[in-house]
């Protein structure tokens, strides 16, 4: 009896139960999905009286919407309203232009050339590391005259350390390495970060966010682009190749027109990343260089306690355009992530 | 040529990302003590990570110990014969050093944190902040994963209105989790949120669940569901979309109902995605810091603190030493968990098909 | 192939499809077609791609809603039913193995989903597989396989079950030319010994010729002529099914009948009986005629190429913007751009009206 009504009464068509089910399933989630924002952004429009009055859900019936925290926030405060603004977009615009190009070129490289760096040198680079941040952390010795030394001794022995063991890696070990860096906390590496930025005197500044940016998500960037470029077939650049053109000519002229889908899906999903990246920015940004998360994080540190309703506001101002970038480019971004997990 | 488009990259992460790495693993053998307008650096030896694991910090890292409970050992000791019974019939099987050397890394990793598990939450006593942050990875995973493969399997149906569920269903990944954070906190008041009258009517209108442990950790549980079921949803939907039509239709014609369709064709297909969703899942959840530092700063006590938080903290107080030992632990942990998962489960599943 | 017949042979059924009718919203995929397929019948359903054979088919396995129509499997309504009630396999272009299976999984699979016993089921799978020739590959999977060796597993998944009837979309399609041929034989040897009704869907028309007991000729949506092979091919009832039979194409002439006498550019020929019309197709076959010297032909013509295909010759024949094609035997010579004449028998042309495309019969006054 209940079996019956799982199956479909006319073909092509759905079952009646499993129609009423799907849609009970999908509404129910969309309403689960839908409701914590829509409560954000009636609390927008709410008096601080009628947040702390109780639940109001409709305004204009249970309550006057009011513009009162939007005015705090664009009219009194539009300084450092808009500075933050400023900072998110300049920083994430900036990091992920840079971790795109910088990812992709080495996606591209990994992707057409074979590499194959020996092994027994690279542990020495990782020892000289080690050596220099010793120096530098417990002798106290300048960070980048240690750094320079670092890099001269390095390239001076390389070739002959190198050849006293010739395990090499492959194109396969260059990419898995590059990725696993993702597993990497980033509470592993900032403090570290933070104090090298000190030492530099960047602390608070565009740059230091955005070169952490672009670093955190250059593994994201060499996966998805890795596969990217792998689904382009070779023979066109091969050709190109015949008719005389270098590697960056044909990477210009071929690969990226090639890859647009691909690079556009990734920057967007780059972008979003770096427009919502909090503890980075709780590290290494204090003031000058706040971004928009250490904004809305700030509406906490009141002795009022939470200022519910210009936070509110702060969280919509910062979720729109990237609400709006899902809705229109859903399809997109997803695209960019299938790539690399699909395929496995 | 090729060294020039590689080098960027390779140099940017070895400069920010193995180097701070590298230095980090310094840093959580000194202890720095500031004083004035400079700090002095230390040598500490292990007593960092000694004090995390048997010192004045056990608690709050491992959780409080006491003797075990009846339930403990009988956990305990079911859980290790089946990790002993594992390993055994590895060695009867297909031996190679490399691989018990791996399942022996696996295996002592599982077989502490049963202990850990049984000595601390089974025996009644409050675990620290490994048991939290495995508790948000395995159940906040689990979950995300079971709701997120339901509803792209239902997304992948053909029915009206399919493409604007998508969308829906894809915009919390986008929000900032500072955002989800702060927007879960006022939908749990419980005297002024929206439910407010539902927990009055159950009575619990002056409870708050911030000072429930396990309400708290639920609450940031479903919190960071709700934010990454999207991206399980995505994963998914397209790995259901990534099966043949034909496939279907001849299970169809072959006799196959729905569910078997389900079970005996279309999972074992998107089963590598899954194990791939999964693993890239369980790498993130073991970063989460943000959530609970904004929905209950870790509290009630220490009871949804992350070991990412715990770090923070530290660091805050400027115990240095302390918040990179903390990290290294995390990392320590992540790195043997999911390097165990995708050996075991994403290479074999990998393998297994053709 | 082993082919025990005796205790394999299924009860076939014959199928009526009755006006069926399939509208994609307002496209019209298919109008009003009729069919009967006798028990045991290997009916082939012909044409070029787009013209809604595959849309029939998937109708008959119950994978598409009818639209409006009436479909009987043996003496059942089965319009509405769903496929897994109708009793019938069905093979797939892409063989849609399933590729988690092996061999004898993807074979059993049919019987695992009706709950077979597991003694029962290994015995069938083993008998399955030894009819296609795959008793040594059960443990493989579809990834590890050559595609003659996917066609058979998909082949013995279908016959497993001994179903009523079998349906095959484009089931050789991908397969290389040689291999083609030898599925093609072996299809026709298994499907007369196993005596089920068969409904082979193919763009094909050799696989129709060779395999079909009956060919249905589609075009558009519209059943253009069904008929035995032989039928159809002598006996065109339209132009397209004229065209769209043979290799090289029947070959076309257009001009008008008056008087008795059908005329074009340089030709008059009798065509008596026939209605006087304007415009009337004339239509040969390329080895019912003849190359001889000019004028001693039908047709003057210049020689555009002659082709040899080993067993025989193709001599082109090019005048004005129209080509015609001749065989002839394979010791033929003749010099390209020399101008010769086609002789055919005027009993075995064709006559066409052009504008509607139907034949025009001889009538008996």
């Amino acid at each position: 009896m209940i079996r019956s009504l799982f199956e479909p009464r006319k073909i092509g068509e759905m079952a009646p139960a499993t129609k009423l089910l799907l849609y009970f399933i999908l509404f129910a989630w969309s309403l689960f999905v839908i409701f914590p924002i829509y409560w954000l952004l009636i609390t927008s429009f709410k008096t601080p009286a009628a947040v702390n009055e109780g639940p109001f859900f409709l305004p204009w019936v249970d309550f006057k919407p009011s513009l009162h925290a939007w005015k705090d926030l664009f009219v009194y405060d539009l300084s450092d309203t808009m500075r933050a603004y400023f900072n998110s977009i300049v920083i994430a615009l900036t990091a992920t232009a840079l971790s795109v190009f910088v990812g992709s070129l080495a996606a591209y490289s990994l992707s057409r050339i074979e590499f194959a760096p020996n092994l027994i040198t690279i542990l020495y680079f990782v020892v000289l590391l080690i050596g220099a941040s010793v120096a530098i952390g417990v002798y106290k010795t300048d960070l980048w005259l240690t750094l320079a030394v670092v890099v001269a001794l390095f390239f001076l022995l390389a070739r002959a350390v190198g050849r006293l063991y010739t395990a090499r890696l492959k194109n396969g070990d260059i990419l898995f390495w590059i990725i696993s860096q993702r597993i990497l906390a980033p509470i592993v590496v900032v403090v570290p970060i933070y104090m090298m930025f000190q030492s530099v005197k960047l602390l608070d500044t565009h740059i230091a966010l955005i070169i952490t940016y672009a670093v955190v998500n250059l593994p994201i960037v060499v996966w998805l682009m890795f596969d990217f470029f792998n689904s382009i077939p070779r023979d066109l650049e091969e050709s190109a190749q015949l008719d005389g053109a270098t590697m960056i000519m044909t990477f210009r002229e071929i690969v990226l027109p090639l890859s647009r889908t691909g690079l556009s899906a990734t920057t967007l999903l780059v972008m979003i990343f770096s427009w919502n990246e909090y503890l980075f920015a709780l590290f290494i940004s204090t003031s000058k260089a706040q971004t928009l998360p250490i904004l809305v994080a700030a509406m906490n540190a009141g002795e009022r306690g939470i200022l519910w309703w210009t936070m509110s506001v702060a969280i919509i101002i910062m979720i729109i355009p990237v609400v709006v970038m899902a809705v229109f480019l859903q399809k997109y971004i997803s695209k960019g992530l299938l790539v690399g997990a699909v395929k496995g | 040529m090729g060294r020039l488009f590689l080098t960027p990259a390779v140099v940017l992460i070895l400069v920010f990302s193995i180097f701070p790495l590298v230095a980090s693993l310094i840093l959580a053998f000194t202890r720095i003590r500031f004083s004035g307008g400079g700090f002095k650096v230390r040598f500490a030896a292990w007593r960092n990570f000694d004090k995390q694991f048997f010192g004045s910090e056990q608690f709050h890292l491992l959780g409080t110990f006491g003797p075990l409970s009846v339930l403990a050992w009988i956990v305990g000791l079911i859980a290790s014969a089946a990790l002993i019974w594992w390993i055994y019939r590895y060695c009867r099987s297909h031996f190679t050093v490399i691989g018990f050397i791996g399942r022996l890394i696996t295996f002592a990793m599982a077989l502490s944190l049963v202990w850990l598990f049984a000595a601390t939450l089974l025996s009644g006593r409050q675990f620290g902040t490994v048991g939290t942050t495995l508790f948000y990875v395995v159940i906040g995973c689990g979950l995300q994963f079971l709701i997120g493969t339901a509803l792209a399997f239902a997304c992948s149906q053909h029915i009206r209105g399919n493409r604007t569920f998508r969308v829906i269903f894809f915009i919390p990944m986008m929000i900032t989790p500072i955002g989800v954070g702060y927007i879960f906190r006022m939908l749990a008041d419980t005297s002024k949120g929206p439910f407010a009258n539902i927990w009055q009517w159950f009575g619990l209108g002056d409870w708050s669940w911030a000072t429930d442990p396990w309400a708290s950790r639920i609450f940031i549980v479903i919190a960071d569901s709700w934010q990454w079921i999207p991206f399980v949803f995505i994963m998914m939907l397209a790995g259901f979309e990534s099966v043949s039509k034909d496939l279907n239709e001849a299970a169809e014609i072959d006799g196959a109902g729905k569910w078997m369709t389900f079970r005996e064709i279309i999972w074992p297909q998107v089963l590598p995605i899954a194990a791939t969703v999964m693993l890239i899942r369980v790498i993130e959840a073991f970063k989460i810091v943000d959530l609970p530092n904004i929905m209950t700063a870790g509290g009630p006590g220490i009871a949804t603190e992350s070991v990412s938080l715990q770090s923070y903290y530290a660091w805050r107080s400027l115990d240095l030493g302390s918040a990179s030992a903390i990290a290294y632990i995390l990392l320590f942990i992540t790195v043997v968990i999911c390097v165990s998962f995708f050996n075991l489960v994403v290479l074999a599943r990998v393998r297994a098909k053709p | 192939m082993v082919i025990e017949t005796n205790n394999t042979r299924a009860v076939a059924k014959g199928i009526s499809v009755h006006e069926f009718n399939k509208f994609y919203g307002a496209f019209h995929a298919l109008k009003n077609m009729s069919l009967e397929v006798s028990p045991g019948e290997f009916l082939v359903l012909l044409g070029p791609s787009g013209c809604g054979k595959s849309t029939a088919l998937r109708m008959i396995a119950g994978l598409e809603s009818i639209t409006s129509g009436t479909l009987m499997i043996g003496d059942q309504d089965v319009t509405d039913v769903l496929p897994k009630y109708r009793d019938i396999a069905m093979v797939f272009q892409s063989y849609a193995l399933y590729p988690h299976k092996t061999v004898a999984e993807n074979i059993g699979f049919p019987l695992k989903v009706a709950k077979t016993p597991k003694a029962e089921m290994e015995i069938a799978v083993k008998a399955a597989a030894e009819q296609v020739e795959l008793g040594s590959l059960l443990d493989r999977l579809p990834g590890q396989l050559s595609g003659g060796q996917r066609q058979r597993v998909a082949l013995a998944r279908a016959i497993i079950r001994r179903p009523s009837v079998f349906l095959m979309d484009e089931p050789l399609s991908n397969l290389d030319a040689k291999l083609r041929g030898n599925m093609r034989a072996e299809l026709k040897h298994m499907q007369a010994s196993l005596g089920i009704t068969t409904i082979y869907v193919t763009h094909d028309q050799i696989e129709a010729m060779t395999l079909a007991h009956r060919v249905a000729i589609m075009k558009d949506g519209e059943l253009q002529q069904l008929g035995t092979p032989k039928e159809v091919y002598a006996n065109p009832a339209n132009l397209f099914v004229a065209g769209f039979m043979g290799s090289p194409p029947m070959n076309f002439v257009e001009g008008s009948i008056t008087n008795g006498l059908f005329t074009a550019e340089g030709i008059s020929l009798p065509a008596q009986q026939l209605p006087e019309m304007q415009n009337v197709t004339l239509g040969f076959r390329p080895e019912d005629c003849t190359v001889v010297e000019k004028g001693q032909g039908q047709i003057d013509a210049q020689v555009f190429t002659l082709e040899m295909t080993g067993d025989q010759s193709l001599v082109t024949f090019r005048s004005g913007d129209k080509s015609m094609v001749v065989k002839m035997p394979k010791d033929f010579e003749i010099s390209p751009d020399s101008y010769a004449a086609i002789q055919f028998d005027s009993a075995q042309a064709c006559f066409f009206d052009t504008s509607s495309g139907q034949r025009l019969y001889a009538q008996n006054v």
